[in-house]
């Protein structure tokens, strides 16, 4: 038997690889975006601490911008270092 | 919906189907903006505060979870412990600069039990009297300073 391909579609499924399903600042899924976005992926990325915690970039922005004398991870109290 | 309701929205959901113990939301006072949720409170057994039953209050600014809760003890039984003044406010840090947008309502609620739970002597704070006398309403506007890691 023979088949021709008349047309195919592909289909991708992503998902970030966290420890973690949700984010522990916004308590959303980290599949999904923080409460500021519409959509998630590289609209509302992950950003890892050196601590290896890790949050919404725009959760973690909003906490290390607001008023206070030292930054620490929301989840450990570490000192908040971006990982490179 | 503001983010600070949408994140309380999910705590309410949480607390409400897995309540810590001795611990439940008195859903008279959640109004629709969730901006003041009252939470029921009873001594754990087995501490001196068994078979007492608390009220605390929690308010939210619209900056939660970035900006930490104000929580005080209200109603008609205040409890006595060295870390609670008789107008109901409390020293704990997490509730100021030790604060965390990690922390929810249900962790301030456990550690707050914790608190009463390891009391060994019911006694309020020793500058009970003058505080009380000339503090804010808002506990969050109080300088406080903890002293005190055993209670």
């Amino acid at each position: 038997m023979k088949v021709n391909i008349k047309s195919w579609r592909g289909v991708a499924v992503w998902k970030w690889i966290a420890k973690d399903d949700n984010c522990g600042i916004c308590r959303n899924a980290f599949d999904g975006c923080c409460t500021d976005c519409k959509m998630p992926g590289d609209e509302c990325p992950l950003v890892w601490g050196q601590c290896s915690h890790c949050f919404h970039i725009h959760c973690i922005m909003k906490w290390l911008n607001s008023p206070q004398v030292v930054q620490l991870c929301p989840i450990c109290r570490q000192d908040w270092k971006f990982k490179e | 919906m503001a983010s600070m309701q949408k994140r309380l929205q999910r705590e309410l959901k949480s607390i409400q189907t897995e309540p810590p113990p001795g611990v439940s939301i008195n859903q008279n006072s959640v109004g629709s903006s969730l901006t003041q949720w009252i939470v029921d409170m009873e001594g754990a057994s087995g501490t001196l505060y068994e078979g007492e039953k608390f009220q605390l209050q929690f308010k939210f600014s619209s900056k939660y979870p970035f900006d930490s809760p104000e929580v005080t003890f209200i109603g008609p039984n205040i409890p006595i412990h060295p870390h609670v003044y008789s107008n109901g406010h409390i020293c704990l840090s997490i509730l100021t600069e030790d604060w965390s947008p990690a922390l929810s309502v249900q962790s301030v609620c456990l550690s707050i039990v914790s608190m009463l739970s390891s009391c060994t002597e019911k006694k309020r704070p020793p500058d009970n009297s003058l505080y009380v006398k000339t503090c804010s309403k808002n506990p969050k506007k109080t300088k406080w300073w903890y002293h005190d890691e055993k209670v």
